[in-house]
This record gives structure tokens, sequence and C-alpha cells, in this order.
């Protein structure tokens, strides 16, 4: 590499940066309300052709894996065939992964996860569908663990997820049977995506380790049901009128690949059969 | 007006890595520590022109990027000014001719480049902070580093090249 000796960091050169910086600090501090269409926009005009090919490269990589899976599929099919008595119990995997998708049935938008090597990848991530697909602002965001997030804003072809590891995302959330309330949130101070904290549980109340937590249905966004993680342990007896409680997530934001988008008018069902997380209720269709 | 053949060699190479960027990296399992070729282009760029240019360049990639994480929009155009003026004014100070003294300089300003902007998005605390900028902040610079001389060798030819202003 030749690099050259010419006197450099002149004053215009200083005032250049100066600017720059300054400009960068003024975005910096703009409201939100105005940094997501700024960005929106930026992504529609601008960054269109990188996000195109971005999208392409992992569908372009999805279908690798389609593949490899497939052949993996053939194979275990073939080892099954050979195996007779292995044959049903291989069919009755192959059934069951078949009802799960049927339950969920529609409202919802397939997308796949265009991660970034940002340091916010994890806390907000940039999903493969759009307005166009049908994707809608606050939708939620679900992977077949449980929820992800609840979508921040959304383009013609592409959208922007807050994931539940963001410091400012929040969801309602009940345990067991729907006795028990709190609202659940990313634990500040631990790794982003790593663990999440039910808060504002009534001291009466105790969660033994190992409960699933799912969400309440409350607040009109995300549906009653969908898994959030299991209890840990307990934090805190904040002035001896409530619990903290540790929540293993069930989904990591940053390892998430592939999810689905609901459409809000989901928001007033009920998915606990959907996930199999919880036994399922005998009414599990729309809520009063 | 003709634009030198150097400059046009420079301009290519420099798309090939920020294509390869948007290419690549959605088929890195570990995204997290997929390099992140639009820096490493940047700084290409950066230590063959002026201060002044590196700045702007670094404005405008860290805007752009940021689109695509818009809860933190203006912290990487904050980091990549600075990491875009201080790689322009390097070249006065620094004469890398060397492989590994532009490695190192590509880790330290990826690493650098996350520490300005986590200050500026003020979005990880304890542990996050330190696991991010003591463990995956490196991680990642160290993969950049690597994925820089693996680009400075093949395309040595259109870099060595370098326009003085």
């Amino acid at each position: 590499m030749t690099i050259g000796t010419e006197r450099y960091g002149s004053r215009a050169d200083t005032a250049v940066f100066a600017v720059c910086l300054v400009l960068s600090l003024l975005i910096l501090a703009l409201p939100q309300a105005l940094r997501l269409p700024l960005a929106s926009a930026l992504r529609r005009t601008v960054l269109l052709p990188v996000v195109t090919l971005e999208r392409q490269a992992a569908f372009s990589r999805e279908e690798r894996q389609d593949v490899l899976a497939l052949r993996a599929q053939r194979d275990s099919l073939a080892l099954a065939a050979a195996l007779l008595p292995a044959l049903e119990a291989e069919n009755d995997q192959l059934r069951a992964l078949l009802r799960l998708g049927a339950r969920v049935g529609s409202g919802y938008v397939d997308a796949e996860v265009l991660h970034q090597t940002g340091l916010s990848d994890g806390l907000t991530l940039l999903l493969s569908a759009g307005r166009r697909e049908g994707v809608e602002p606050l939708a939620p965001v679900v992977a077949p663990a449980g929820l992800v997030g609840a979508i921040l804003s959304v383009d013609a072809h592409t959208s922007v997820a807050m994931a539940w590891s963001h410091p400012d995302f929040r969801v309602s959330a009940m345990v067991e049977d729907g006795r028990i309330f709190g609202v659940v949130a990313a634990r500040r101070g631990e790794a982003a995506g790593e663990v999440m904290e039910l808060r504002g549980i009534a001291y009466r109340d105790s969660l033994p380790v190992g409960t699933p937590v799912v969400t309440s249905g409350l607040g009109g966004i995300f549906p009653r049901g969908v898994p959030i993680g299991t209890v840990q342990g307990a934090l805190s007896e904040t002035g001896g009128w409530e619990r903290t409680y540790l929540l293993k997530p069930a989904v990591h934001p940053a390892e998430a690949s592939h999810v689905m988008v609901l459409r809000l008018e989901r928001a007033a069902d009920t998915l606990t059969a959907d996930f199999d997380t919880l036994p399922a209720p005998a009414d599990s269709g729309p809520r009063p | 007006m003709r634009v030198p053949a150097d400059r046009l060699k420079l301009a290519a190479a420099l798309l090939i890595l920020v294509a390869a960027h948007f290419v690549l990296r959605p088929r890195f399992a570990a995204s997290r520590f997929a390099p992140d070729l639009v820096l490493v282009a940047l700084l290409f760029l950066a230590i063959r022109t002026r201060p002044a240019v590196g700045a702007v360049a670094g404005f405008v990639v860290g805007l752009l990027t940021d689109a695509v994480v818009p809860t933190t929009f203006g912290a990487g155009a904050f980091a990549l000014t600075i990491i875009g003026f201080a790689a322009g004014w390097l070249k006065a100070v620094v004469f890398a001719d060397n492989l590994l003294v532009n490695a190192l300089i590509v880790f330290a300003a990826s690493w650098l480049r996350d520490v300005l902007q986590v200050a500026a998005s003020n979005q990880l605390r304890g542990g996050a902070l330190g696991l991010q900028l003591l463990v995956l902040s490196p991680a990642a610079a160290l993969s950049t580093a690597v994925a820089a001389l693996v680009a400075l060798f093949v395309l040595r030819g259109w870099l060595a090249a370098a326009p003085s202003r």
C-alpha cells in the first residue's frame, strides 16, 4: 500500500470533520418520531439495492439449508424404511409438525431475519417482509419457540422489529392458568437476549422454578398464550409488596433466523395450544 | 473530465467490498462475528484520501448503516465520522506498507467504532456492556481484520495505486 507524505489535517479538513460530527450529534438528538421516517426513507431509496441483495443472500442460504434438511430427511426416511418399527414413530413426528402449522392457520406472515453486524442486532431486527406482505406496525413477532418482539416500523418490503431484549420493550405476561399476571422486560446489565425479568408479581404469589410464562393478551397487541420464557428463580422482593423473577427466554432474538409476524387481527386470539406450552383451555377461540 | 485509472480501480475495489459485505454476511452462521467489509472499505478509502473525505464518507456510511437499526439512528454516523477522520489523519503519521500494520489498524478501528457507538447509543450497561466490548467486539474486530488482510491480498493490484488527493 502506498501512503503519501503530503500535509494532511488542514483547517478545511478539521472544519468538514466538525460539521459531520455536529450533524451526527443532531441526528442522535432527534426524537424517535423523526428518526424512524428518516431511516425508513433511506431504506426505501439509497439502501434498497443492498437490502434486496442481502434478502436474496438470505433466501439463498435458506434454500441451501432446505436442501440439506431435505437430504437429511431423505436419509432418515431411508433408515426408517429399513427399520419398520421406527417408521411409525417417524410418521407420528411428521404429522405433529404438520399439525403445528395447521394450528396457527392464517393471519401471519413469514419473514427472514436479516441480521446486521451492528451492536443493535438482537435489540432490533430487520425483517424481509413489509407492508406489501401484510406486516403492520406493532404486530407481534414470534418464532416457533415463542415471543421475539413487535414491529417497530414498516417499509414496502422490509420491516424493523423491536426484540424483547430491547430496553424499551415490555409485554404483559401471565403464568399457569392465568391467575398470576406481571410484566416482562429484558434484564438490564445482562447480555442482550440472555435473560429477562418478570416484574410486579404480588408478594403472596410464589412461582416455582420451571414455571412457563406466556403472554396474557392484555394490551391489545400480543395474543394470549405465546410462550415468553420459564422461571429460573426469584430476584428481589421490593418492599415486601411484590416479587421479581428471573426468566429464561423461550427465544434468543440474536439467534432467530426465521420468524412469523402475526396480524393485529389475531390480538384477541388465544394461541396457547399452538405453541404446546400450557394445557389448552376448553375455549381457545377469541376471548370476549 | 477524465478520471485517473487508479481512482477507478480503487472505486471498483471498494464497490466489490461493499457488495461482498451484503452478499456474504447473511451466509455466516454467527452473524455477531461476521466481518464488517463496509468498515474495511471505509478505512481503505480514508487512508488513501484526505481526512475530510474520510470524515464525510464515515458520516454517510454510518448514516446508511444506522438506517437498518433505527433505534440507534445517528450513533453509527457519529462513530464512523470519527473513525474516517482519524484514519485519514493517520495517513500522515503511519507509513503502513505492512500487512500486519494494516490489520492492526482495522482491528483497532473496528473495536473503537463499537466503543463510540455503544457510548452514543447508550443501550448497554453493566455485564452486557463488558461482554460486548471485551468479548464480542474484539472477536468481530478480529474477523474484520482478517477479512481486510484477505481483501488487501486479493485486491492488491487495485488497492496499491493510491490517489494522493
